[in-house]
């Protein structure tokens, strides 16, 4: 119960408030001029429907992500550079309650960015075989990476106790994450860009969605990345909860 | 609101300082009977940070019923050991007991006993007043009626503001603000770490009136750590004075030798000699 406490306290100073409502507006602008841009333009319009479908879904996935980490970073060192945090832990409220309900306020944000980007998802993919299949795999892929890049800022933030810092760190982390994305197929192609595309779980994520949208492969080709995603979850949750336990202010 | 669950009968021991100098020693009731009456009890604690040594092996008792007054120049390491006492870090070595409860072993049976101001107390701005009291009643799992949070704001002398933004009080409003929230568990003891610190003369006299009044109805004991001696002179009947992170004087004030500032003086030489 005091998890949700946390939770909804958190909601309520990061997404309910003016700038959190700037951000989805935002996102809906982004997503609108894309959706009209892949309509419309007359070269754009020429692509396939699953191609469209892949390239605004790697777009939700990597805006969920980067606001993932921005609340991420604020979660710990936010708290500490505005003196709030000590009242929070003098509660009786262990840090791993406080850590969960922090990160339950991320996915939430995750949430309404899934909710905002479903109508776009279904102008741009109608008609195509796979919509329906791509919108599970970027629901469950999205939350998946929405933990590990959240709760690696949030562990991050509680161990260096300073937001820009950890900010410039996590982003730092998140291009070397989306570098296989921008590097040339050729590249990726040799066994330097396997490797990196292999354990990197934002190219995991992003080739899942390659694979399910454009190619029409089944889970069973899903597998090793779904589950090199979940060791990540798994890891970065782990990390979260040593940095919160060892916080000391 | 009933803050105290009883009222603590008037203490008669003293309090114990061991491997210090202390006035009033002789004085020392029989143990058993001091055990029982001992809210803090903090033994050679030790904590360091980076190499350098915060605390030295630190020893002291606090009675229940006590406004004890901790005291110490800037970096004698108060805040360190309100921190410590607290739950919020951990020392190095050593032992710590609040109300029969081990801090370090059953935390979470320590927070239920006490509250704490810190010193560098933050405020979620963007709550009102009465959402900031309701926040923290529910961390502490405590049935608090919004009746009975009015009445909390009165006690502190924030009536009519329950609905302001936390954003919109002045400094001393909040300030009163955290000693409400400090007070939404109805602690036994008290930590107070420079409460009145950047308050105007009047806003101080109101505190002290409001610390005088939780002492004297409901029994609480407070522990305020301060470099104000003035602070210490109007509210404390026990001081104990820190520096480099040990007791260098201790005993009830009515019975050390001179002055506080005296004392204190005296004391913070002493110590760094």
């Amino acid at each position: 119960m005091k998890t949700l406490y946390i939770m909804q306290k958190e909601i309520r100073e990061s997404i309910l408030t003016p700038k959190g409502f700037l951000w989805y507006i935002l996102t809906s602008i982004i997503l609108s001029v894309l959706s009209y841009l892949f309509l419309t333009n007359r070269e754009l319009s020429l692509l396939d429907q699953g191609t469209m479908l892949y390239m605004i879904m790697n777009f939700i996935t990597a805006l969920g992500v980067l606001m993932g980490l921005v609340f991420g970073s604020d979660a710990f060192a936010g708290e500490i550079e505005r003196g709030t945090l000590e009242a929070l832990f003098l509660s009786p409220v262990n840090r791993m309650e406080i850590a969960a309900g922090k990160l339950g306020a991320v996915l939430t944000n995750w949430g309404i960015i899934f909710a905002v980007s479903l109508p776009y998802l279904f102008i741009v993919g109608k008609g195509g075989q796979n919509l329906l299949m791509g919108i599970l795999y970027l629901g469950i892929l999205g939350t998946l990476l929405s933990i590990i890049f959240s709760a690696f800022s949030m562990g991050l933030s509680a161990r260096i106790k300073s937001m820009k810092n950890s900010l410039i760190i996590s982003f730092f982390v998140f291009l070397l994450a989306g570098s296989p994305v921008f590097i040339s197929a050729a590249l990726r192609r040799t066994w330097f860009g396997r490797i990196l595309d292999l354990v990197n779980p934002f190219a995991d994520a992003v080739n899942t969605f390659d694979s399910v949208v454009i190619d029409s492969q089944g889970f069973s080709y899903q597998i090793g990345r779904v589950a090199i995603i979940c060791v990540y979850t798994l890891l970065c949750i782990w990390f979260l909860k040593r940095s919160a336990v060892k916080l000391e202010m | 609101m009933e803050i105290g669950k009883e009222k603590i009968p008037t203490m008669t021991m003293k309090m114990e300082v061991k491997g210090n100098e202390q006035e009033g020693a002789e004085d020392v009731p029989p143990p058993i009977k001091r055990r029982l009456t001992m809210i803090i009890e903090v033994k050679d604690l030790v904590k360091k940070y980076d190499g350098h040594t915060a605390l030295d092996g630190l020893n002291f008792n606090v009675e229940e019923g006590d406004i004890f007054g901790f005291l110490g120049p800037n970096g004698a390491g108060k805040t360190t050991t309100i921190r410590i006492l607290t739950g919020i870090i951990r020392a190095d070595s050593g032992q710590a007991m609040i109300g029969g409860h081990d801090v370090f072993r059953e935390t979470m049976e320590v927070k239920k006993l006490i509250n704490a101001l810190p010193e560098s107390n933050g405020y979620y701005e963007w709550m009102t007043a009465c959402e900031y009291l309701w926040f923290f009643s529910k961390l502490y799992v405590v049935r608090t009626s919004r009746q009975e949070i009015l009445m909390l704001l009165e006690g502190v002398g924030l009536n009519g503001r329950e609905n302001h933004v936390i954003h919109s009080l002045s400094r001393g409003m909040k300030q009163r603000l955290g000693i409400a929230r400090a007070l939404i568990n109805r602690p036994k003891l008290l930590f107070l770490d420079e409460p009145a610190n950047g308050l105007d003369p009047g806003g101080r006299r109101d505190i002290h009136d409001l610390l005088t009044d939780l002492n004297r109805k409901h029994g609480t004991t407070i522990f305020l750590s301060t470099h104000l001696l003035d602070d210490v002179k109007r509210l404390c009947n026990k001081i104990a004075i820190l520096n480099y992170g040990k007791i260098v004087r201790a005993g009830e004030v009515e019975r050390l030798k001179g002055t506080v500032e005296d004392i204190f003086f005296m004391s913070t030489k002493e110590g760094a000699l």
